[in-house]
């Protein structure tokens, strides 16, 4: 008897287990083939807009995604910097052979959890309560909460061109009976599709002419508990022609997605390269860039080329494009349907509304991308744990992480494409920034016991550091012959009067750190050892008027949160809300006026009609 | 929680003897109860739509007109019966006391209102226009509150709204696909629809306190020095004595209010006590009153005693322009014809001088134009919307937003920065239109209303 079964080795079935595990439970891990878990299954890459943002979160709440990017990582970058605060986000190229090594060793490590190479072939219910799993050999296992981490295994069928054959990923089975069984349980489900493009031999590729995508020069890791990150590789960009594109367009009418015979909806933000050309007809080329898979191997990721296509197409295609005139197909891009379910059938905790102790993680919930799927699995390992032990359950609200913008938008919002996060999903982005992660989120990982005590020192120290800093930014003066002195090294008016770094601070254009620098408030080697501090005591004063704005408008939010809705109740008395409303309501059964009101159906009226009403 | 199903009903008129009075009845029983009572030609419950029937009511309460209107096309979107009686304590007590007892609850402050809303019959801004004709004191005022009801206001904020959003998807696709480089927004353009939102949403507030003196009327004081004969100007402009009026300076204390109707507005004036003048100081601040109502004025009405010099009040209304800069001020030169010469002080700045003898009736038609002419000015930003308060204040904190992100755009900042401002912006708009859902606001709202609406 487990207390805990993840259905899935993939990225939210590895923070499911180990969250869970960590948590004091007795967890089985149920993988078809244990050597596949923790693949890389699309590109070799961690992080980026947003995405870097969800990395961190689960970095700061005690998960493993960034602890294994960091070490399987072969170059960092931080996307965004010519942009505001809110958006700076990290990404790493990742070794697609090593990630799925540390991985398993971060399971195998941790104790607690058994490692079950199996097919599940149903999942138990007893009543309206989830009690196990029967495997494909007729073996039961029972536990006591569930969490499907399936992917894109549900039903799964690959495509390239008009030859379609079963599997979640390419040379892998696919899972059938689940999704009948979960279907006859009264839960919804869909049909999704999504793709990924070729892999190339690298010796066949000539890089001349083509600009390199380098690391960043001081390389930062995702985890506050890693040390150090080296960039070992570059990548390289080059992009397809008017040619590439007439190539294509002879092959769509053989594409599945053409021709009708994929019928799950795409994502309209990974978008296919077809999809590119059809849509965007206007632009003649589109970026490609060739990512290095791993240090010890040829294969080579050719990232803007995802393709359903023929294999024919597919190579005459990519032949079309300067520098791959030669080059050679290791593996052809593909897509795969697979099913889904509608996330409004989940609670917070992402358990099923229908099932008690059955939660559900990642792709089976429509989402896109291992950022997403391992922030659900994290918080499905959490709250299974939580909910074994009888203690309350951890969910996170929008003002306070991506995490809970994206469980929010889940639930309320009804994916009809895959869900990828973005930044402009958080409204309080400014307060979501990276630099914040630790102090929003590592408390709680801490609580959880996720988090060890090491490491909440380190952020601790960091704490301190940042007091320290703002105590001396506030108390140093420059005279006025030593301010007009800095601000003529930065093109700046004199002044005549003293003034204190504080004051400095809150202009665009003086960096914090030459203030710092200049005064000699602090030694220049707590300076070089802290940039990070001096990087976000900046950003406080820099913004601090909009962060200020961001502040009430949470306050706003939290109130709207709390007034509450019955539970249970019945929509169908308040006869002048819309129709749509109506059924939605009814659907999602919302906790607040605020969770009602960011349901897309529900207007305002609706919201006004039923505060109306409830008063 | 509030049962809709039950059957309301109230006076819809003023309370207080009248010619007539109308008690409204709301609800799915509506027609049945005044079947009930009423006695006409035909059976009430089989009356059509929209169709008016002479008959008594009850045993002999009073003879009547039953309108009939039936759901949904009615006020409240459910059926409707109104009663029109003769007005008088009375008569409406027993038309009430007769419907309670055959079924009908009396209603709640606002509540035909609140069902009309939730019956979708008004939206936000249309709920808060019913509450300003109910409250309009002026011919003016209650034709915008009505044509605001037409929804006209809603879709000018709605507009600003949808162009603002449209910037803001935009600028939010550069962000969520800044690794591509695009700039999908022009910056320049960008800041000509700002500045152009920025001028409109302006203009709106501005009209708020013309809204203000369309529904609340116009405020003009009269003032002056002691016995420069501000009562009887009073009386004359009322067309009847009010004021007491004497020789005797200081005979006004604290100060005396009442209303004339001239041209359509409501002006309401203010008879104050006399100003003093110790030595070279004035005794203002020593009179509190007065000085607030100054501050409040649409008006003020400088009265000189134009026997003692058309300058003699120099001083007085020097002191009042440099407290109220913003104060409208006209001087009336009364007992004009006692001044020995007869003809105007030529300057008094930009002041208007009108002459005055407030024994007799010369010039006071002119004064009475006069202020009208000055109402009419003040009130003419309006177009079709009526301001109200909580709009006022609401875009006043729009333009703050829209400045907030025209200088974000202005610097160069990053797209997310701009992002909060015109985010914000959005969201203010949507609450003016109700678009957007607030709370505080159907509070606000449903608060204003007295029974019968």
């Amino acid at each position: 008897m487990f207390d805990v079964i993840v259905i899935g080795g993939g990225h939210a079935g590895i923070e499911a287990c180990v969250a869970a595990a960590r948590m004091g439970m007795r967890v089985a891990l149920i993988s078809m083939d244990k050597h596949t878990i923790g693949r890389l299954s699309c590109n070799p890459s961690i992080g980026g807009s947003a995405k870097g943002h969800l990395a961190k979160e689960i970095d700061a709440l005690g998960g493993v995604m960034p602890k294994i990017a960091d070490a399987s990582g072969l170059q960092f970058k931080l996307l965004n910097t010519s942009k505001g605060p809110a958006v700076w986000s990290p990404r790493s190229q990742n070794d697609k052979d090593l990630y799925p090594l540390f991985a398993q060793h971060m399971i195998l490590s941790t104790p607690g959890i058994t490692i079950v190479s199996e097919t599940v072939a149903e999942i138990l219910v007893s009543g309206r309560t989830v009690i196990g799993v029967l495997t494909e050999q007729n073996e039961e296992i029972r536990g006591k909460r569930v969490i499907i981490c399936s992917g894109t295994f549900l039903n799964g069928v690959l495509w390239t061109g008009q030859s379609c054959t079963e599997g979640g990923r390419i040379g892998e089975r696919a899972s059938h009976r689940i999704s009948d069984l979960l279907e006859s349980h009264g839960l919804q489900r869909g049909r999704l599709k999504t793709g990924t493009p070729p892999r190339i031999l690298g010796r066949s590729i000539r890089y001349e002419g083509m600009k390199p995508h380098n690391g960043d020069e001081q390389p930062q890791p995702f985890s506050i508990e890693t040390r150090e990150v080296r960039n070992r590789l570059a990548c390289w960009a080059t992009e397809t022609t008017p040619r590439t594109h007439e190539i294509l367009e002879e092959g769509f009418e053989r594409s599945p997605m053409f021709t009708g015979m994929i019928q799950g909806a795409g994502p309209r933000y990974c978008p296919s390269i077809e999809d590119k050309i059809s849509r965007f007809s206007d632009k003649s080329s589109h970026t490609i860039v060739l990512e290095p898979e791993a240090i010890d191997s040829e294969s080579v990721y050719v990232n803007g080329f995802s393709t359903s296509l023929p294999q024919d197409i597919q190579l005459r295609g990519l032949r079309s494009i300067p520098g791959l005139e030669e080059a050679e197909i290791l593996k052809y891009g593909y897509a795969v349907e697979y099913d889904f379910f509608y996330p409004y059938q989940l609670r917070f905790t992402l358990e099923t509304k229908a099932i008690d102790g059955l939660y559900f993680a990642g792709q089976i919930n429509g989402t896109s991308g291992y950022e997403e799927a391992a922030s659900q699995g994290l918080i499905a390992g959490i709250n299974a744990a939580l909910s074994i032990k009888g203690e309350a359950p951890f969910t996170l609200q929008r003002s306070e992480a991506y995490i809970g913008v994206l469980i929010d938008d889940l639930v309320n919002k009804n994916t009809e494409e895959p869900y990828r996060i973005f930044t402009s999903l958080a409204e309080y982005r400014l307060l979501l920034r990276i630099d914040t992660v630790y102090d929003r989120l590592l408390p709680h990982g801490h609580g959880l016991g996720l988090v060890s005590d090491h490491t909440r020192r380190i952020w601790e120290r960091q704490q301190e550091m940042d007091t320290l800093l703002t105590d001396r930014v506030r108390t140093t003066r420059l005279t006025a012959t030593q301010a007009t002195e800095f601000l003529a090294q930065h093109g700046q008016d004199p002044v005549i009067e003293t003034v204190t770094l504080e004051t400095l601070a809150k202009r665009p254009t003086v960096p914090l750190e030459h203030a710092l620098r200049f005064s000699e408030c602090i030694p220049l080697s707590v300076l070089d050892e802290h940039p990070a501090s001096v990087h976000r005591v900046q950003t406080g004063y820099r913004y601090a008027g909009y962060i200020e704005n961001q502040r009430r408008d949470v306050a706003r939010f939290k109130e709207f949160e709390s007034r509450m809705i019955p539970e249970h109740f019945d929509y169908s008395r308040v006869q002048s809300l819309s129709f749509e409303a109506r059924e939605k309501l009814t659907r999602i059964q919302p906790a607040s006026l605020g969770q009602a009101s960011r349901i897309p159906g529900v207007s305002a009226a609706d919201v006004s009609i039923l505060a109306v009403y409830l008063r | 929680m509030i049962d809709q199903r039950e059957t309301i009903c109230a006076l819809a008129t003023p309370p207080g003897t009248a010619g007539l009075a109308v008690v409204r009845v709301s609800g799915a029983e509506a027609l049945s109860i005044c079947g009930r009572l009423f006695k006409g030609r035909g059976a009430l419950s089989d009356a059509a739509a929209h169709t008016i029937h002479y008959g008594w009511w009850g045993d002999g309460i009073d003879s009547v007109t039953a309108s009939v209107f039936r759901a949904p096309h009615s006020y409240t979107g459910e059926d409707v019966v109104e009663i029109g009686c003769h007005g008088g304590p009375f008569v409406v007590d027993q038309i009430i006391d007769s419907l309670t007892s055959a079924g009908a609850r009396v209603a709640e402050a606002g509540e035909f209102t609140r069902r009309a809303f939730l019956n979708s019959k008004l939206d936000l801004t249309q709920v808060e226009a019913v509450a300003d004709v109910i409250h309009a004191q002026t011919r003016a005022g209650a034709q915008t509150a009505a044509r605001q009801l037409a929804g006209g206001f809603t879709r000018r904020l709605s507009e600003l709204r949808q162009t603002l959003l449209t910037a803001l998807g935009y600028l939010e696709v550069e962000l969520d696909f800044s690794e591509e480089g695009y700039e999908f927004v022009s910056r320049p353009a960008f800041l000509e629809t700002l500045r152009q939102a920025t001028v409109d949403a302006t203009r709106l507030a501005a009209s708020a306190q013309s809204a203000h003196i369309l529904r609340s009327g116009f405020y003009c004081a009269v003032v002056g020095y002691p016995n420069a004969g501000k009562s009887s100007l009073f009386n004359a402009l009322l067309g009847r004595p009010r004021a007491i009026v004497s020789h005797i300076a200081g005979t006004t204390r604290d100060y005396l209010e009442e209303s004339l109707v001239e041209d359509g507005y409501t002006i309401h004036l203010y008879d104050t006590a006399g100003l003093r003048s110790t030595e070279d100081t004035i005794e203002l601040l020593g009179i509190q009153v007065t000085s607030s109502l100054i501050e409040q004025s649409n008006l003020v009405l400088v009265v000189n005693d134009a026997s003692l010099g058309f300058r003699h009040s120099d001083a007085l209304i020097a002191d009042i322009q440099s407290r109220y800069p913003t104060v409208p001020i006209a001087v009336v030169q009364n007992k004009s014809d006692l001044s020995g010469t007869g003809v105007l002080a030529s300057e008094l700045g930009n002041i208007a001088q009108i002459p005055t003898i407030a024994l007799s009736e010369q010039g006071v038609s002119e004064l009475r134009a006069y202020i009208a002419a000055i109402c009419r000015e003040s009130t003419a930003a309006i177009h079709d919307v009526l301001i109200n308060q909580r709009q006022a204040h609401l875009l006043r904190v729009l333009i703050g937003h829209l400045e907030g992100a025209s200088g974000a755009l202005a610097r160069e900042e990053s797209p997310d920065l701009i992002a909060i401002d015109l985010r914000s912006a959005v969201r203010v708009l949507g609450e003016i239109t109700g678009e957007t859902w607030n709370p505080d606001l159907l509070d606000t709202v449903f608060s204003r209303f007295c029974i019968g609406k």
